[in-house]
This record gives structure tokens, sequence and C-alpha cells, in this order.
């Protein structure tokens, strides 16, 4: 081949490499713009409303921060945004060690090639399709004190002394919620970990293997340290996603944090504050909702943001 | 191969999408109808799902004296119809014509500014000021035509009552005893769970009355004459709590659907809820003898049975068909009105003087008339955020729970109401 | 590593109980629906008795069901596609370029799980209305792909990073566009994330009820579980119908993924470590 040496086949070559460089940056361009449009413009809008007194839908006259400051300062609304705020944390624990906890492991065993693995796979995987309101609605009646599922079976072991009203007692009745979304997601964390266990060249288990490791450094030393992008996704969203928890608290409980507050998230609370109860009789007090909303947004994108660069740290490390 | 799926599938999809893509184009063309030169098409806004083929009946009717004014009733699921309604609202949108929720939550559509006065429709004088006060603005206009009165009470098994012997009672102390009686007879006495707020105020709503003394209490407590730590209501509150021991097992765990079945199938004797139950209870179990009693007074007034306007109509102000949506509402004030939505839909009108082929319905009527108590919380007490009315609900469910004490129950609802009702306030 | 764990007797045990965990509920809903009303009360953990499909059909002769699902096909498959493409162009870019300003673009992306999307519902209602697409399938699928970008971009961006970079070496020496990189060396590869998101989403979009409910008022474009949530204020009596009704709702969404995880998930083994 003969080597373009003539300065127009050189100049045609770099223009061609620039074009093709330039039309990179339009790739994010699409989603860019429609997550843009119909995402962030809204949100920031009705972002704007926290600065606003509001009379039930009313926007009034702008009153700066006092809508954070009553947030925080004022019964009984301080009162519930702490209780509120400690069951989000309470959700992220949980959702951590029993939904991604036992995704991981499940979908280690079916790595693994347990006889029976498609049929894990697609075990797991069904809560997830169906809807919400169905989770919730058929939840609601397995745990039903008088007639439920699970009662029903307690009872049949010989375990009465655990049968309990689940969704009625406060002690019992977020934590039941929490379980039945963990119940829900866990399919998803299987496949993501699954997929992520399935991208490990085979090659370095058998490198591994080799170098004469056991089961269990093969699992600390190559499947951990190459697992970090699923770990990351699911950290990530498990963190997003139970400090957002809304759902299904609302489709099993309703939108007071029934019973006695114990049930109450911050996004349910948002959704009273900004929407009224579902029921006949409550008013809307839209700034304070959306206050909420601002102070849930930043305390969510600053801790995502500060693990992101602490994972991004670590993988360069590596 | 690869490339060979990925065609047919590429293929299929697009075969899917030209297909859909022509269906929801035709239903689209054929769903938003340009109303044709003299034809109007009204829209109604309502919660009421159930009643979809009844209004039907309604619309049939009015389109004999009005064919050229179509309506559709559109109703929305209930917990999301005030998101839906709001939305829409705030936006400019939203039905022609709009189902108001009672009291608070209407007049504050009102004050917003989105619905139309209507105070220049024919047959609004035939309301008493008490029911067009569920939906009059507080700039004193009347924005909505009442439809009917719900009203609650202890509904009550009459088969198990023959059986075990008992009558309906006169005082509160009859009531006490007989419930004592059905729970030795191994049955439930009161079919109530906690597990649901809003089941609290309203069962409050029956019992409040026969303890702060009726009518009497809320004259007083609206005019800022007592207030909610004052004995006679703190009395009511230690009522509820009494009761308690005539609730079902696993109280708080059961919802509204747990107790209707109890009731229903005839696992308890008594079940104080609604007059809309009336029509689910029958569709139930047809079999099912039901009969009801005003509750009997602990402090010596005559028993009560607790009402309230339980929704009216709206015009929406940027509806672009006012004057038939007028119309409409006009007919709703009508006596014909009154006696077929009666018929159909079994409850009380807000017209006065509409009497019921259905006797259960008809004596409820009758006695709401004579022996009526406003159901305080929800008429005047829904405001504030979160409302009195919410927050007597959670606080009841916390003393049900033994988190809260009668005491700090009536102290909290003072607080919050003290915090945005005015006559209490000074 | 070649050792089949069924030999270790608990964790076979622990994996299939918790799959029939996972199953029991659906299997409920399932046989409840063709129970009647009075059985489901008096034996809800029997098998039925019959197992005729009365109850199907009075639920189609109550909703016109088959309306609802094209709608739903429509909005899911389009917003799916759209999505796909959107994310994998996006994720691609910040994944693989070490730009300046990708990790506030990738953040930006993300920002949009961390509010609730009905904070904005008005200004997003004015904004559908402004753009006349206010009872039209169009604006569902809007909102699905705008949601569902931040989570496809999250996955895809994380699986784009562990792909080797040798393969794109090679294809961009031979002179691939970066177009012609992603199609036909990049995506191949990430079949399983592919798969991932595109379940997702599809189950996002079929199975969202909020859009549709503030969207659409138009009974004929609703998509299946508006459709569905009727059943429970409406016909409220009727628990066998409503039971079937909700099954049939969840049954083309089973379908499906029985029909995708084949093509996904299977063999992935194959096109991920080479």
């Amino acid at each position: 081949m003969k080597p373009a040496t003539n300065s127009n086949s050189v100049v045609k070559i770099k223009k061609e490499r620039n074009w093709k460089r330039w039309t990179i940056h339009l790739f994010p361009i699409p989603a860019l713009l429609i997550y843009g449009l119909f995402i962030v413009y809204p949100l920031f809008a009705a972002l704007t409303y926290s600065f606003f007194d509001w009379k039930g839908i009313v926007r009034g006259e702008f009153v700066g921060l006092k809508n954070f400051k009553d947030l925080f300062t004022l019964e009984p609304f301080s009162g519930l945004f702490w209780n509120a705020f400690g069951h989000n944390i309470l959700y992220f624990v949980l959702q951590m060690v029993f939904q991604n906890g036992l995704a991981f492991i499940l979908a280690y065993i079916i790595y693994k090639k347990v006889k029976g693995s498609e049929f894990l796979k697609i075990a797991y995987f069904l809560p997830r399709l169906l809807s919400v309101i169905v989770v919730g609605f058929l939840w609601k009646l397995i745990l039903n004190p008088n007639y439920g599922a699970l009662n029903v079976i307690l009872e049949k072991l010989g375990l009465e002394q655990f049968q309990k009203a689940w969704l009625g007692d406060p002690d019992t009745a977020l934590i039941s919620i929490i379980l039945v979304n963990c119940w829900y997601g866990i399919g998803f964390g299987v496949l993501i970990f699954l997929a992520g266990l399935q991208s490990i060249p085979k090659e370095l288990f058998e490198a591994g293997k080799l170098d004469g490791a056991d089961g269990l450094s093969m699992i600390r030393k190559i499947v951990l340290p190459l697992m970090v992008p699923s770990f990351m996704i699911m950290t990530v969203l498990t963190f997003i996603q139970s400090f957002e928890a809304f759902e299904l608290v609302y489709a099993m409980q309703g939108s007071q944090g029934e019973p006695y507050h114990s049930t109450d998230t911050l996004a349910i609370y948002f959704y009273r504050l900004a929407f009224g109860g579902s029921a006949g009789g409550s008013t809307t007090a839209v700034g304070l909702g959306s206050a909420l909303a601002v102070v849930l947004f930043l305390f969510i994108s600053f801790f995502t943001a500060l693990y992101l660069r602490y994972m991004q740290k670590k993988q360069v490390d590596m | 191969m690869n490339r060979m799926k990925a065609f047919t599938l590429t293929g299929f999809l697009a075969f899917i999408l030209v297909l859909s893509a022509c269906s929801s184009e035709s239903g689209g063309n054929s769903g938003d109808s340009e109303a044709s030169e003299d034809s109007v098409t009204l829209t109604i806004g309502s919660w009421r799902t159930e009643d979809k083929a009844s209004y039907q009946k309604i619309i049939d009717k009015f389109n004999e004296e009005n064919p050229d004014i179509n309506v559709e009733f559109k109703p929305s699921k209930n917990t999301e119809y005030n998101t839906i309604l709001n939305t829409a609202l705030q936006s400019g949108e939203g039905p022609d014509i709009i189902h108001l929720r009672p009291y608070t939550p209407g007049i504050e559509l009102a004050d917003a500014g989105y619905l139309e006065p209507l105070d220049d429709l024919e047959g609004l004088d035939q309301y008493s000021d008490e029911t067009l006060a569920a939906s009059k603005g507080s700039d004193d206009k009347q924005y909505g035509v009442p439809l009917n009165m719900s009203t609650t009470q202890m509904f009550y098994n009459k088969k198990m009552f023959e059986e075990m012997g008992l009558e309906e009672p006169q005082t509160w102390d009859e009531f006490m005893e007989l419930n004592e009686k059905i729970k030795k007879e191994g049955k439930t006495p009161i079919a109530l769970g906690t597990k649901e707020g809003w089941l609290l105020s309203l069962s409050h709503g029956i019992i409040g009355p026969a303890h702060y003394g009726g009518n009497e209490f809320v004259d007083q407590i609206t005019a800022g004459e007592t207030d909610f730590t004052s004995d006679e209501f703190q009395s009511s509150i230690d009522a509820m709590d009494e009761l308690k021991q005539f609730f079902p097992e696993n109280y708080e765990g059961l919802g509204m659907e747990d107790i209707r079945t109890m009731f229903f199938t005839g696992d308890a004797a008594m079940f104080p809820l609604g007059s809309w139950e009336i029509e689910v209870l029958r569709e139930m179990n047809p079999d099912l003898e039901l009969g009801f009693f005003p509750i009997p007074s602990a402090v010596g007034k005559e028993p009560t049975i607790t009402t309230w306007v339980d929704g009216s109509y709206a015009i929406n102000a940027s509806s672009e068909h006012k004057d038939a949506a007028k119309k409409f509402l006009q007919f709703m004030t009508t006596e014909e009105f009154g006696t077929m939505f009666t018929e159909e839909f079994k409850m009380i009108s807000a017209i006065p003087g509409i009497e019921s082929e259905d006797e259960l319905v008809n004596a409820l009527g009758k006695a709401a008339e004579e022996q009526s108590t406003p159901y305080m919380m929800l008429v005047h007490f829904a405001g504030g955020n979160p409302s009195t009315k919410a927050t007597i609900e959670t606080e009841l469910q916390g003393m049900y729970l033994g988190e809260r004490t009668p005491e700090e129950v009536a102290k909290t609802v003072q607080e919050s109401a003290q915090s945005w009702y005015e006559p209490l306030q000074k | 590593m070649n050792h089949t764990i069924w030999t270790r007797p608990f964790y076979y045990v622990f994996a299939f109980l918790i799959a029939s965990i996972s199953i029991y509920p659906i299997l409920l809903m399932v046989l409840s629906s063709f129970k009647t009303s009075a059985e489901i009360f008096t034996s809800p953990l029997s098998l039925p008795k019959t197992f005729n499909l009365d109850t199907y059909r009075n639920l189609l002769e109550m909703i016109p069901f088959t309306t609802y699902f094209m709608n739903s096909v429509f909005v899911s498959v389009v917003s799916v596609l759209l999505i796909l493409i959107t994310s994998s162009l996006a994720a691609f870019y910040i994944a693989r370029f070490t730009f300046v300003w990708n990790n506030i673009i990738f953040f930006f992306f993300l920002m949009g799980m961390m509010l609730p999307i009905k904070l904005g519902i008005v200004p997003l209602f004015i904004l559908m209305k402004d753009l006349n697409l206010l009872n039209s399938l169009w604006s569902l699928i809007f909102m699905y792909v705008a949601t569902g970008i931040p989570l496809s971009i999250l996955i895809l961006t994380g699986f784009f990073r562990t792909m080797p970079r040798e393969l794109e070496e090679a294809a961009r020496i031979d002179g691939a566009g970066n177009l012609r990189i992603l199609w036909n060396v990049v995506l191949p590869l990430m079949r399983p994330a592919l798969g991932t998101v595109m379940i997702i989403q599809f189950i996002q979009s079929w199975n969202d009820f909020f859009f549709p409910l503030i969207f659409i008022t138009d009974d004929l474009k609703k998509t299946i579980p508006v459709g569905m949530l009727s059943l429970f204020g409406e016909y409220s009596a009727d628990w066998g119908a409503l039971f079937a009704g909700l099954t049939l709702a969840s049954l083309p969404m089973i379908v499906l993924f029985f029909i995708a995880s084949k093509q996904f998930m299977e063999g992935l083994t194959q096109g991920a470590i080479k």
C-alpha cells in the first residue's frame, strides 16, 4: 500500500478524522433533549414553588426560604420529617441486605449452574413483572391478620405466637412493606449481578485455579473486584429508590403513613403535602411539599455524588 | 442467523407500530368528536366509578328534554381524583362539570377561582343553608348544586338481633348492654378496624355526638365558646376508647374490606358506616336483613344520625360550554332528577321532600331530617395541614394502638384546630 | 470452575425456598381468578373448584381489553426502542470518552431519579397541553423515555466501562466510525445489559398507571393498568373478575418475559467472554 504522502490526502484524512471526532458529540444529544424537556424542565419549574407562599393550590407571594424554615422548625412538620427520614434509612438498610445481599447470593448460585437454574431465574424475576398495585394488593391479602396466608401458615406450623396484624401493628408495618419491596426487587438484582458475573472472563478463573486458589479466595480476589460496576449500579439505585420510596407504600398503606405515622416515608409525606391526602377532607401545602422535595433532592444527590467519586477513585486504583 | 433474527424482530415491531398507530388514530378521531354545529359535549368529572351505569340513565333522561347536549360521565379512581382534578384545573383544563368533594376541598377550588358562581341558577332556593354551605365559597357566592346527603349510623343485622333477643337501644346504657350480650354469645358486636384512619373519624362522627351533646356542642365550638379539651369532647374520646373491647380480634390490622365482609357474612352484629354502604352490602349479600338505629345519647339528649352533604356539582370556570352545563345543573335541582337519583343510587337526595320506594333509604332519609347532627370534623374542621380531621384520625389510631391516651388525643386535636380555625384562636 | 453446587443441599434448599416465596403470590392471583367471590372468601388457600373461564368471559365483556392491550403495546414498544437508542448513544459517549464534562452529564442524567416526578406534574401537564399531546399516547411515550433514560444510562454506562478496549481499537484502526463501532462491536457484546434494560423499561412503561391517569381522559386511549384500576372501583363486588383482571393485566408481561429471556439471557456466555 502506498503511503499517503501527498499533502492533499493527508488533509483529507485529517478532515475525516476531525469529522468523526466531532460527530461523537452528537451522541448524547437525543437523550439530553428528551430528558431535559420532559423531566428537568418541569421538575425545576416545580422546585421554584418552594419559594412561594401557597393558599391551597393558589400561589401567593414570594417568601424566600420560609417554607424550608417551617419544614424544620414548626411542628408537626419537623416531627413528621424526621420520622419519615428515619424510615427511609431503615428502608435503605433493609433493602441493601435483603434485596441486594440475597440477590448476589442467588445470582452466584445460578451462575454455578445449579440444576434448575433456568427455573430459578424465572421465579425470582416473576414478581418484578407485576404492577406495584397488584403486588400491594396481593400482599395485603397475604398479610391479613385473620385469613391471610402468612398467619394461616404460621398456625399450621404451630407457630401461633408469631402471628401478628402485620400491617396494622406499627412495629411490623413498615418492615413488612420493605420486605415486600425486597421480594419485588430481588429479581432485578439477580439479573444485574448475573450479568456482571457472566462478563468475568473465564481465563481469570483458570489462572486462579492454576495458582492454587480455592473457592472463597477466588470470590474475594477475582469475583468481587470485577463485580464493582454491578455493585455500584445496585447501590446507587437502591439508595435513590429507598429514599424515594413511594409506590409500594402507597399501594399497601395509602398516603397517610398509617398506622400512626409508622409507614410514613419522605416521598409519601411529600405527596400528602403537595396533593393533599387521598380521602375526602384534606388540604394541600404545595410550598412545603416543594421544599421537602428540594431537601430530599439535595440529600440524595450529595451522597450519590460522594459515592460515585469514591468508586471512581477505587476503579482507577484497580 | 443474528441478522435474520434482527430483521424479523424489527419487521414485527414495525408491523405492530403501524397497526397500533392506525387503531389509536382512528380511536382518537372518533373519541374527541368535534361538536357539530348545534350539539355540544359536556364532560362530568367525578370519583364515583361505581355509579357509571346509573349516571347513564340520568343522562338519558336529561337528553329527552335536551337532545343536542351530549353528556359524558368520566369518573376517575377515588384515591387519585383530587390529584387528577387539581392538576387539570391548575393547567387551565378539566371537565366541564365537576363533582366537588364536600366542604373544605371543594371550597378551596372555589376560592382559587376555578369554579363558576351559580347564584342565578334556578332551583337553588329549595335547599337549606346548611346544605348549600358545602359548596359556598368564602366570598359567599354559591358554587355548587348539592347532590346528596350521606349519613352515618349504626347498621345492624336484624336477624342476629332477633336471634339474640335484642332490640334497638333507646339509651346509651342499653347500647352498652347489648354489646356485652353479643360478645357473650361469641359474636363480634361492632365491625370496626383501626388500620384505616378515615374510619375512625367516621365512627367518632356517630359516637361523638352521643357524648359531647350533639348540635348544641357544635354550635358552641364553631363559635369558639368551648374547645376540644372540654369535658364534653373528652368524654366522646373516652367513649371511643371504651368501645374497643367490642371490636373484632386483631382490629389494628383490619381495613374497610375486612370489616364489611365481617358484617355481611354475619360474623359481626353492627356496622358503623355510611349510607353509601347500603347498595354495596346488598350486592354482597342480598339476604342480609339490614337495619339501622340512631345512636342514643349518653347525656340525656335525643338520639342522633350524623349527616352531611356528600358532594355537589359545580361548573369549571374555564369551560367552553357554560350555558349547556348550567342547563344540566338546573336539571339536577328538579324533583324529577331527585326522585330518579334516589331510586337509582339508593342515596338520599339533597333536594328536600324526595321519597324513596326503598324502605330503608326512606326511613334513613326521614331520620336524617328529624334527628340530624352534622359530621363535625368533615363539615367544620377539615382545614389546616395536616387537617384537624386527619389529626383526629391519626390520634385515635395511636390511641387504639396504645401509643396515645385519650387526653393526649383531645389535646392534639385542640392544638391542630387552634392553628388555623379563627374562632378558636382568641 | 466446574464444581456444581447442587451437591451442597443447603444452597439448593435456600434457593428453592426463596423461589417458592417469589412465586406463591402470583399463583394465588391466578388460582383466585378461577374462583367465585364466595369461594375466595371462604377458602382462600385451596384450589378452585372448577377451572372454567367464566370470570374471564365476564371480564372481557365489561372492559375493552383488546383496545387497552394495543395501546399498551404501542406505547411500550416505542418507548423501549427510543430508550435503547438514546441511552446507548449517551452511555457509550460517557463511558468511553473522557471529556471533561462527562461526569457532569452522567450526574445530570442521574438527577432525574432523585426527584419524585409527581412534583412536576402541573408544569408537565401544561407542557403537554402546549405541545398538543394531551390525551395522546405520545405523551406517555415521551414520559416513559424521559423517565427511563436515567436508569438505562446508569446500567449501560456501568457495563460499557467493563468492555475491553482492544476490540474497539482494532475497529478504529480499520477506519470504522464511532457509530459503526457502537453498532457492530460494542452492542453485540452488551447483550446482557441491553436485555436487562429492555426488560426493565418495558415493565416500567407497561405497568405505569400514573401518567395515563393524568394525561388520558379518553376511555379508548387508556392503557391496561388504568383500565384494570377501574376494576377496583366499578366492579368491587366481583372478586373473581378482579383477580381475572389482574391476571390478564400481568399476563402479557409474563409471556414477553419468557420470550425475551431466551433471546437475551441464554447463550450470553458466548458473547460476554470473547
